[in-house]
This record gives C-alpha cells, structure tokens and sequence, in this order.
C-alpha cells in the first residue's frame, strides 16, 4: 500500500478534451484528467524525446518549454496546458537543420548515453534567452542544476552552451526572445 | 591502409555517429517504445524488508478502469529455474525469480505486478492493491561493523611473503579502517521492458534497457524454455547502465509473463524508486588496510581485508582487494574478502566494481603513511613502483603511471604546494591539494561480428554487443572506415541484437578492446571475398591475384587502374560480399600483465566558517592504450571524475537501522553531482598503444577515471583540515565535526 494516494477519490476512464499548440502545430486530443503532461507526449503522442528520468522533478530529463519557459513536464497535468504552447525537443530543429544548441552538443560531445541530452538542450535553449541568468560560467553552471547529467558529462554541456551562445550571437545582455523555440 | 600502428581515422576526433539521433529525440529507448496493442504494467513493491508477505487484497484494484489483469505469487506462472553463470553467458543479476515465494527479504521486492490498458490506470491501480505482512525482526540494515562478520570468500584471496610478520617487524606501520556507504547507479533511464510473443506463444522478443542482449537472452531462454533462436532481445538506446544493466532483473521475466498470458505486448517502465529499491547497488563496504614501511617509504606489508554486503537471494561478491596485489611493488602482502548478506536488494557491479572501493583504502592509507613519514605523496608512490606485475610476475604490456604521475603534477602545479597542513590560503578558505593513482584492468572477451559490403556503396557492420553512451556505434564505425577508406557517412552499423553475431557486455572496460578486433577482422574477410569476386571470371580485376590488389578510398586498385568496392559488385551482378570476424584473447594473456594507470590530483576548497568543501579543481592523467574517438575517451574519464565526486562527498543509500527500509529513494534525498558541482577539469589522455593487447593498441577507458577520486578528496581534505576523513560519503556532518 502507499500511502501518498490512499484517500484520493477512485478515478474514472473520463477523458476531458485539451487544445493546444505542439510544437508549432494547433493540437486537440483527448486526456486523461490525470495524465502527465510527459506521459501524454510520450505514451499518446508518441513523442518519446521528452525523457522520464524521476518523474518526480527532481532530474530535469523531461524539460520542455510552455509559453517559452522551461518547465519539468512530469510536474504538470496536460490539462493544465489549455490554450499553451508547448515545445519538445522534436520541436527544436527547424526545416531539418539543428538548433545551434543541438549542434554545439553535437560538436562538443556533450553527452554520452544521450538521455538527460533533451532536458538539458531545452534547459540551455531557455537559459540563452533569458536575461536574468548571466552568461559566466558559475551563472550558467547555477541555472542548469536542475538537469542531472549521470553520465557527467557537464564540462562538455558547459562548453557546448557556451559555444552556442557566441553562435546565437548574443550574450545575457542582450537576451532575445525568439531564440526560445 | 591497413597499418593500424600508424591509422587515419582511429585516434581522431569524430562526432558520434548516432548523435543526431540523440539529440533530436529520434533515439528509441526502450521505455519510449510502443507496440501494437500494448499494455502497460506497474509493479507493486514490498514496503516492509524482512518477513512474510501474508495476504494481498486485490478486489479494489482489480476493479479499477483500465485493469487488465494482476500477477503475484498465488497466480503466476512456473517457470524453470533461473541460469547464474559468466561461463555460460547467461549470468542474471538476481537469481530469484519474481514472486517465487513469500518470503520478502527486502524492502521493493516486488509483490504484484498491475497490468492495465494506460500507464495512468496501471499505476492508479497498483496503488490500491493492498498487501498484509508479517514484519519479522532481525533485519539486517547494513554492514554490523566487525572485522569477522560474514562468509570468507576464499577465492577472491590473495597472499605473497609473510605480512603478517613483516607487518610487526615494520618500523612505520598504519593501520586503519575505511568505510564506504552503499550507492545508487542512478542511471538516468529506469530499467524497462516491453516484451512480445509473437507465433501462439513460441516466439519471444524483448525490447529491453540493457549492458548484455546476449546475457539476457541466453537466460531467458532457459528460463522460459525456449530456444536462443526463438528469442530475441534488443536494445539499441540505452539511458546509461554502469554495472546494473549488465544482468537481467527480475522485473524483465514478470513482463514476459505478462505478455505471455494476456497474449498483449507489455511494457513495464520502473518507476525511479522501485528503481533504486531493486535495480542494483553498489554495496557498502568496511576495510581494514595494515601497511608496514621502512623510514626509507619502502613498502614491506600490504595486508587489505574487505567486507562488503550481499544480498538474502543471492551472492554478490564486490572484491575490494583485487587491484591490491598489482599495485606495489612489495613482498609481502595478504588481501581477503567477505560478504555479509543483509536485507536489501541485491548488489551488483557498479562502475569500477571493488577495485574503485578498495583504491579509496589503499591510496587514503598511501596518504597515511606519506605524512607519517614527513615524504611527499608522489615520492612515496614513485618508491614503491612496480616495474612488473608483482602479483603475476609478468611484465606489464606496457605501464606509464610515472610518466601520469610527473605530467599531472606537472600541470596542477604539485611543486606549489606546501605540505604543511591548512598552511594554503585565499581569503575565508583553505585549499587542500591531494592525489591518488588510480587503475583498472584491461580485459578483453571473445567476440564476432558480420559485415556487408553492399554494391549501393554502402557497408554494414553488425555485433551484439551495445552501446551504453560510451561511443561503440562510433567506434566500429571507424574501424570499417579505417579498413577501408570508405567515408562515415557510408557505413551503417548495428549493434544490441542478440540475434547479430555475439558481442561482448558493455562493461568491464571490455567492449572496445573485444569488438574492434572482431569488426576489424569481418572486414578483411568481406575484403578478401571482394577481391575473389574482382579477381575470378568477369571480374574487374580478372586475371589478377588478389594479392596484386590495394585496398583505399573505398576501392580496390591495380597501379593507376581504381575501381570502387559498389562497381566490383556490380560488375559481378552482385548485391553484397559478407565477411564475418571471429576473435578472443589468445597467448598474450600468458605473457604480458595488463591493466591501465592514472594519476589524480586535486584542490578543494574549504571554508570553514560555513563547512563547505568544493573540489575545484582537478588535473588528471590517463594511461589507456590508444584512445579510438580521444573526445569521447576524455568525455568517460571526466564523467568518472565526476561521479568520483558524488562518491567522495555525496552518495549513500541510506537505510533505516531499524527495519532495513531504504529511506532515500528518491533522485533529490540521494545527492548526486549538479553542475554546479563540477570543478574546472583537466584530462591528459597519454598515447602508448598497447599492441600487445590488441592491433588497435586500445585498453579501454570506462571506469578508471571512477577510481582514485575519492581518496584524492579525502587526501586533499587531509591537506586544507588536518582531519583525516576515512568514511565515504564525507558529509557536511563529517566536515563540522572536524572544523
């Protein structure tokens, strides 16, 4: 027995019905009230880059962006993203060319096993485009702390984000919000 | 072309050739995929960890929306007993099968597993099954703390000399005890299974999260009775594994169960905690190091006794001492080992497995005895060098542990340090410099692999062997473009199939230096029956021997006359020309002593007024062999780096001392290195091939970066505090108590 949903009213095999934007396309489906936001796109919607790694937020491995923020999407029921944009990693490249933070990971060797890599590109992607976060190492180091890397590859992702920073052509300063995919 | 001493894609830097995959989200791992008609199971896990599983209630749950069936004890299927054997290949990592018994012998064991048709159900489902235990008492929580505790392990023992007199004849001795607490692979993909029958009920195949298709296959066929070719398993993805996915799990056979009878394809993802709870550890550990000197450093008795914990269902042996005897040179030396089972899931290889453990002893008492005798860390280590394989006898293929020694200190600037304890300052914090060599040994299994060289130009390489993150894909990948000349971008490759030729686990360190021959040696024979072809009747080379032949540019050519390997075929008509490789170790393994070297030195920062310790810096250098892919080489020695942090200063399961329970199950509650936690990290990979071993000179480079970090912290520690840490984690806690 656990504890944590004993006394939680019996679900029913209900749907409700969710509009939303997925990665630039307008989406209705029918969910679960309490689906996940990341097991819809996994399990539904056959998006399986959005990684489970805790299903808990304590990981970062299922990073999307909703409205252009970065978001754990194992933390958000998908009703929650009425009327949202969400973006996945399969939403990050564009006319089949790599987002610069894609190609800086590609280049750096910023990962191993490849499985905190989407959470962490979404991560990096959002820090870019926000001007409260600093473009120092120690800065970025701080706002990437929510996506565990096991295989510790953190040197190279620190590397790549940076690199993709100069090819964005922008520094913290002069944050631009378009670069949020 | 074939010159692999002096090679032009081997040893270069090449992106991975799977990475796009990766980082587009189109890699498929095994808890993503999907098939038709699939249903989802979760398992229902023991909350108590030692006593009797008395009754489950399953009304409620078996009613819930979505509910397709419920396994446990009183309705699962027998099956054949489980195989357990490395020579065999079929080894699993827990040998009692799910829901054999109700006995519960630890906490997570699972106790039922919910099948329904969504995740949501399946999970709401589990949730409410409700299961009544008998707790007994006497769980064991951990290791008891005695040097006598648990069961000799008489073949993981070691002796030379006599230590034990050379030990109280020593005029320097230490003798300590350290102490390492359980840890958590935290793999970033759960273990997951999605298993289909496919034929009524008489084929199998199984999509699973894991180090050994082959491994898994051949146990499972055993288990469910069937044969090797009526199963397949396959893993082409896998979110990372370092020792936890080399062997099947029980959760693996409860879905095939599952699948079997509800004729329905099953995937079982394990939720994180279960994860934690069942999927493997690595076990804590208590060792006794005794080191006997003369004034001189010389070391005259080395004697290592280890226990570490195993599990009530099976028998899990972490050999601390195995590096020990290799390690320096002296005569006298004794090294024992012993378990002890306690009530948790049962252990399994983690990352440099025993030796990572007992290096944090040996280099931490290495310390000890360097500042007993007032000698620097390094000189002591340079003294006690063994120039052979003082275990063996052997000479050693090819060791530059003194060449990482001086090239290390050489870049963190060792000569700037003054020995003189907490004597380094800036500003509010004292920096502690430390260093500790590190090793692992260089193995190699047998292995076969097939390759295709087809006439649309292209090549296909195929093993069964996987690639866990370290690169293989890419790898092989460079040696067929190697033998070649052919570009990347040509050649395909596919590996985590048990049904390709068999592969080596990835683990070990093994799998580069067990594959690349095998790939290599596909390929000249693919080459050699290309050359038939182009050589006999209506060839494009007819009349000529195919000795007269070059091999380049992915073409065979006769002087000026270059004809492309597709054009050979074709001109014959032909699809493909196969070549297959078979390869093992042979009678180097009687000559030459083989193992890796390292050096890590390290600066951390203390700051006591908070009690803050941060590593800031760490300067490392490895001696591998020949690195195939050097990013990727340095990218595994920096990730050891980092995980030898969380070793040294983060990472323990913590179980309740009361019930055995494990409290912190949980990917927040069990700390793990952030990036934040990252110091600035320098990796030196030395390039001495190692042809003895293998033509590619390669020893593999998966877990020596783990080993010597730790007691490189601790020794740093030792440095900036005074304060001599011997139990690992060194927690916050720890650092008060000592500031």
């Amino acid at each position: 027995m656990m504890d944590d949903s004993a006394h939680s009213p019996r679900p029913s095999d209900e749907t409700v019905r969710l509009d939303f934007t997925l990665n630039g396309e307008p989406r209705t489906i029918e969910v679960a009230p309490n689906a996940v936001l990341l097991d819809v796109l996994r399990e539904q919607l056959g998006l399986g880059g959005t990684k489970k790694g805790c299903d808990h937020g304590q990981c970062g491995a299922c990073t999307v962006h909703v409205d252009g923020l970065a978001m754990n999407s194992c933390l958000r029921l998908a009703i929650m993203c009425q009327g949202q944009q969400v973006t996945t990693i399969e939403g990050l490249a564009k006319d089949g060319q790599l987002h610069p933070v894609q190609q800086s990971f590609l280049e750096c060797d910023a990962y191993q096993c490849g499985y905190c890599t989407p959470g962490q590109m979404m991560s990096a992607t959002a820090l870019l485009a926000d001007d409260r976060i600093g473009a120092d190492d120690a800065s970025v180091k701080e706002a990437m702390s929510g996506n565990i890397c096991r295989c510790g590859a953190y040197k190279n992702i620190l590397e790549a984000i940076q690199q993709a920073r100069v090819q964005l052509g922008h520094d913290a300063t002069t944050p631009r919000k378009e670069d949020v995919a | 072309m074939n010159d692999l001493t002096r090679p032009r894609v081997i040893g270069q830097r090449t992106p991975r050739i799977d990475g796009e995959f990766k980082l587009t989200g189109r890699a498929g791992y095994t808890g993503e995929l999907h098939a038709e008609g699939m249903l989802y199971g979760y398992p229902v896990p023991a909350t108590i960890a030692h006593g009797k599983l008395e009754a489950l209630e399953l009304d409620e749950a078996q009613a819930m929306p979505g509910v397709v069936d419920i396994f446990h004890h009183g309705n699962f299927d027998t099956l054949h007993r489980s195989p357990n054997s490395m020579g065999h290949g079929d080894q699993v990592s827990e040998v009692r099968l799910p829901f054999e018994d109700e006995t519960i012998h630890y906490h997570g064991q699972y106790v039922a597993l919910v099948v329904a048709k969504t995740f949501e159900q399946a999970r709401a489902a589990a949730y409410r099954v409700v299961a009544r235990y008998r707790q007994a008492s006497g769980a064991v929580p951990s290791l008891l703390g005695r040097d006598d505790e648990g069961l000799p392990i008489e073949s993981e023992g070691s002796s030379r000399g006599d230590p034990e007199a050379a030990f109280s004849g020593a005029p320097v001795k230490i003798d300590r005890t350290y102490h390492i607490a359980a840890e958590s692979h935290l793999q970033m993909e759960m273990h997951a299974t999605l298993a289909e029958w496919h034929d009524g009920g008489r084929r199998l195949v199984v999509h699973e999260s894991t180090q050994g298709v082959v491994y898994q296959r051949n146990a499972m066929a055993r288990i469910f009775d069937l044969a090797q070719e009526d199963l397949e398993v396959i893993s082409h993805y896998i979110g990372s594994g370092f020792g936890n996915k080399l062997f099947m799990w029980p959760h693996a056979v409860a879905t095939a169960v599952a699948a079997r009878r509800l004729q329905r394809p099953v995937k079982v993802v394990l939720p994180r905690q279960q994860d934690m709870m069942s999927g493997g550890n690595r076990p804590a550990s208590r060792q006794h190091i005794r080191l006997g000197a003369g004034r001189d450093g010389r070391l005259t008795s080395v004697i290592h006794d280890s226990i570490t914990e195993t599990s009530l269902v099976d028998r899990y042996i972490d050999s601390c001492g195995s590096a020990t005897p290799s390690f320096y040179a002296c005569d006298n030396l004794a090294v024992s080992q012993r378990i002890l089972p306690v009530n948790h899931g049962t252990p399994c290889p983690m990352r440099a497995p025993g030796e990572v453990s007992g290096i944090f002893a040996l280099e931490t008492a290495m310390d000890e005895l360097a500042v007993e005798l007032k000698m620097d860390p390094v000189e002591l280590r340079l003294r006690n060098y063994a120039e052979s394989d003082p275990e063996s006898g052997l000479p050693w293929s090819s060791k530059q542990l003194d060449k990482c020694l001086q090239s290390a200190a050489e870049r963190f600037g060792w000569d700037k340090r003054n020995p003189e304890v907490g004597s380094m300052r800036d500003g509010d914090e004292i920096i502690g410099y430390g260093m500790a060599s590190c090793t692992w040994f260089a193995g190699r299994q047998p292995c076969q692999a097939r390759v295709e060289l087809r006439a649309d130009g292209s090549l296909f390489v195929g093993c069964g062997t996987q690639d866990i993150g370290t690169g293989t894909y890419t790898i092989v990948a460079q040696t067929a473009a190697e033998l070649t000349g052919m570009p990347l971008a040509d050649i395909e490759v596919k590996l985590g199939e048990s049904g390709l030729p068999s592969g080596p686990l990835s683990g070990g360190s093994m799998a580069t230096a067990s594959t690349l021959p095998a790939v290599a040696a596909a390929v000249r024979d693919a080459l050699d029956a290309l050359k038939e072809v182009a050589t006999g009747n209506g060839g494009a080379f007819e009349g000529l021997s195919a000795d007269d032949l070059e091999v380049g540019q992915g073409g065979l050519s006769h002087g000026e006359h270059r004809v492309s390997f597709a054009e050979v075929l074709k001109t014959n008509k032909l699809a493909s020309v196969n070549g297959q490789g078979s390869t093992a170790p042979g009678a180097e393994q009687n000559a030459y002593s083989f193992r890796s070297f390292g050096a890590h030195f390290v600066e951390v920062r203390f700051d006591p007024g908070i009690s803050r310790v941060r590593v800031a810096r760490v300067v490392s250098s490895m001696d591998i062999g020949r690195a195939i892919n050097p990013p990727a080489a340095r990218n595994q020695v920096e990730g050891g780096i980092i995980m030898g942090i969380g070793m040294g200063l983060f990472e323990q399961l913590e179980y309740d001392p009361r019930d055995a329970r494990l409290i912190n199950s949980n990917v927040a509650d069990y700390i793990l290195p952030t990036h934040a936690d990252a110091p600035e990290i320098d990796v030196e990979l030395l390039d001495y091939p190692d042809f003895e071993f293998n033509e590619f000179g390669a020893r593999g480079v998966g877990e020596i970066g783990l080993t010597g970090v730790a007691p490189a912290i601790s020794n740093a520690l030792y440095h900036a505090t005074g304060k001599r840490h011997r139990d690992l984690p060194i927690t916050i806690e720890a650092l008060l108590a000592s500031s």
